[in-house]
């Protein structure tokens, strides 16, 4: 009950702020510029997916960061009323999850379903949302982590450009480096443990088939396509929101305010 | 321009046999209510030139031979059954017309190449308007001139595996044949020519052949035109043929690891023009081919559009369009003695201040990333990633792993057709 009260405070306290209302906006004319400049829907969808990667986990982590500093001083006053402390971060998360849920749906959901509709907009609908979510929870347990605030953006702006980038590349190089070694079955794995490349992968596998199709890909393919492979990526995406989200609680429950 | 002298060539005979036939032929009527109810008893009583016709039902008579020049003509789909005996119709005469039957029961052999229309040595043959059931080779001509071979419907059986199969239409030592508007599927090669040369093939379906769905070598100076080639195993394959033409063909979703819309090997002095490629793993490859010219393609949707290798020289692609492919073009080494010149492509970002129609400055199409991919082919899972597509544009912006001369000097704004 308790819960409820903060997550309906905390969803009106967002719909005020607006931020979020302006994320789904910006996504919605971004996504149908790109449906109204492309001419084939399948070149718009591949430019969103770019966007999409970049963007949904970079708004999600910051504004989680920022909106989390914000409410500092209104956790202080939810904290001395007789409400639990799981209570308040879980109702704080739920809101922050729900509204991200609504933006992603219209900015991006809608323009897909009018302009795209199939399987590629679905994946690619959904990796959106697991993706928002993973990041706010990591944001979440950044913010908690750190008390000082230009360090918690900080350490926001690194776990992204580490996710989005960094990783990438290191991987990238140690393709180079290993590339006379059979390495080939460890590459899809563990480019899988970023969740930004688990969502790419698991979309373009959709969109670059005939590519894909050549060579390793057709075991990409395969494995991504079966009913085992779909599971066992979401199930990933999951663990990567439910790891930053228990960690979460474990600090807030003996955080000092 | 050769294919139609063929053709009038054929058309030419078969006037000159009707004339000459008119005066002499005589017309016979085989059906299996009699009265002459044996194929073979009538293809041994007629006289040169005459006419059969073969009327609805079932022949079962083994390895039919016809080896004078006759008619062949079905009424209402006669079925022609081989049972499995080898060959189901065996021409061993010129000028010889088979038309609208219906050839079934070839012997499946590794031995011999049993066909459901088996030609050897003799000219002037037409195959026209039949339809071949489940044959091993389906038309199988060797050492044949002015052959026509058309609107035949040569139907495979998909379920069959590749060591049971053979080609649809296989030609071997042929010249000045035309092959046109017939529909080969599930076989193992749609259209195999080997040693044909001055010949037309024009307006051909190939479709889910294991194999090629066209497949030629050593054949020169052939028209290839408004063919289909969809779904095939590898794709088309030619090599080792020069003055080759190929306008307005269609290469469709020829997927998988080794398929490609289109590979040139060895191919010199030829001309692909107005074609298209779309969803094949690879559109159109260049193995080693010299002055290959190519103009007015269109590439959409392809993995790679174009793999345009180093040992290709003197190739111009020009004027092609390249729209949602995963890799435009990419090559295997630094040297380039190709010419890419006033292609549309859609990744193209560059401006055109003269107005012209032309960019203003040259477009790379080989990107970092396709060059990685090339050395490195499970890279493909970095496609799209945020950071592949940063050192991307850093290639085409300062090209350091790119051949310096694979660019386009004068990019199109806009495709040239369509």
């Amino acid at each position: 009950m308790t819960m409820g009260k903060v997550l309906y405070y905390t969803l009106v306290d967002l719909a005020r702020n607006r931020s979020v209302l302006a994320f789904a906006a910006l996504l919605f004319v971004v996504a149908e510029g790109l449906f109204l400049v492309e001419g084939e829907a399948v070149k718009a969808v591949l430019s969103l997916v770019q966007v999409v990667l970049a963007l949904v986990p970079l708004v999600a982590l910051v504004f989680t960061v920022v909106y989390t500093y914000g409410a500092q001083e209104f956790t202080q006053l939810l904290a001395v009323q007789p409400i639990g402390r799981s209570a308040i971060l879980g109702g704080r998360m739920l809101a922050l999850g729900l509204s991200f849920l609504v933006a992603l749906l219209f900015g991006l959901g809608l323009p897909l379903t009018v302009h795209a509709p199939g399987a590629t907009s679905l994946v690619l609908l959904v990796a959106a949302v697991l993706l928002a979510w993973v990041f706010l929870a990591l944001g979440t347990l950044i913010a908690l982590v750190n008390r000082d605030r230009a360090r918690g953006v900080g350490t926001a702006l690194a776990a992204w450009a580490g996710a989005v980038l960094v990783y990438d590349a290191l991987l990238m190089t140690l393709l180079f480096a290993f590339s006379d070694r059979p390495v080939e079955p460890f590459v899809l794995p563990v480019a899988a443990l970023n969740p930004i490349d688990l969502a790419r992968i698991a979309v373009t596998i959709q969109v670059d088939l005939a590519a894909m199709m050549g060579y390793s890909g057709a075991v990409y393919k395969k494995f991504l396509g079966s009913g085992p492979g779909i599971a066992t990526a979401l199930a990933f995406m999951l663990l990567w929101v439910a790891w930053p989200t228990v960690l979460s609680f474990r600090v807030f429950r003996s955080k000092d305010l | 321009m050769r294919g139609g002298r063929a053709f009038g060539r054929a058309a030419g005979w078969t006037l000159m046999m009707g004339l000459g036939g008119a005066l002499s032929a005589a017309t016979w009527t085989v059906s299996p209510e009699g009265p002459h109810s044996g194929l073979k008893a009538v293809l041994s009583a007629a006289a040169p030139h005459d006419s059969i016709r073969v009327l609805a039902g079932t022949y079962a008579e083994g390895t039919v031979t016809i080896d004078r020049p006759l008619t062949l003509l079905g009424v209402g789909g006669p079925v022609i059954d081989g049972g499995a005996q080898g060959h189901v119709l065996v021409i061993t005469a010129p000028q010889v017309t088979v038309q609208g039957l219906v050839i079934t029961g070839t012997l499946v052999s590794n031995l011999q190449d049993n066909a459901g229309i088996h030609v050897d040595g003799v000219d002037d043959v037409r195959i026209v308007d039949n339809e071949l059931r489940n044959c091993f080779f389906a038309v199988h001509l060797s050492n044949v001139r002015r052959a026509l071979i058309s609107g035949n419907r040569i139907l495979g059986d998909p379920a069959t595996p590749e060591t049971r199969r053979a080609n649809g239409i296989h030609l071997w030592r042929c010249t000045d044949a035309v092959v046109q508007g017939n529909l080969a599927d599930h076989h193992r090669d749609g259209i195999y020519f080997e040693f044909v040369t001055g010949s037309r093939i024009e307006g051909n379906t190939c479709r889910g052949n294991l194999r090629y769905g066209l497949h030629f070598m050593f054949s020169h100076r052939d028209d290839y035109a408004d063919n289909e080639f969809v779904d095939n195993g590898a794709g088309v394959a030619v090599m080792f043929s020069h003055s080759i033409r190929m306008t307005g063909n269609r290469f469709l979703h020829n997927r998988g690891g080794s398929a490609y819309g289109l590979l040139l090997k060895e191919i010199n002095d030829s001309e692909l023009r107005g074609n298209t490629f779309t969803d094949n793993t690879t559109g159109l490859m260049v193995d080693g081919c010299n002055r290959v010219h190519a103009e007015g393609n269109t590439f959409r949707s392809n993995g790679w559009a174009l793999r345009l290798f180093s040992n290709a020289t003197g190739c111009t692609i020009a004027g092609n369009s390249f729209i949602g492919n995963t890799f435009d073009v990419s090559t295997n080494g630094d040297l380039m003695l190709n010419t890419l010149a006033a292609n549309y492509w859609d990744r193209h970002l560059g401006y055109d201040l003269d107005r012209d129609g032309h960019g203003d400055v040259p477009y790379r199409p080989v990107g970092f990333f396709a060059l990685l991919v090339e050395r490195i082919p499970y890279a493909i899972i970095f496609s799209r990633s945020l950071f592949v597509t940063l050192l991307d544009q850093a290639e085409r912006v300062i090209p350091s792993l790119s051949p310096a001369a694979l660019k386009d000097d004068r990019p199109l704004m806009r495709p040239p057709h369509g």
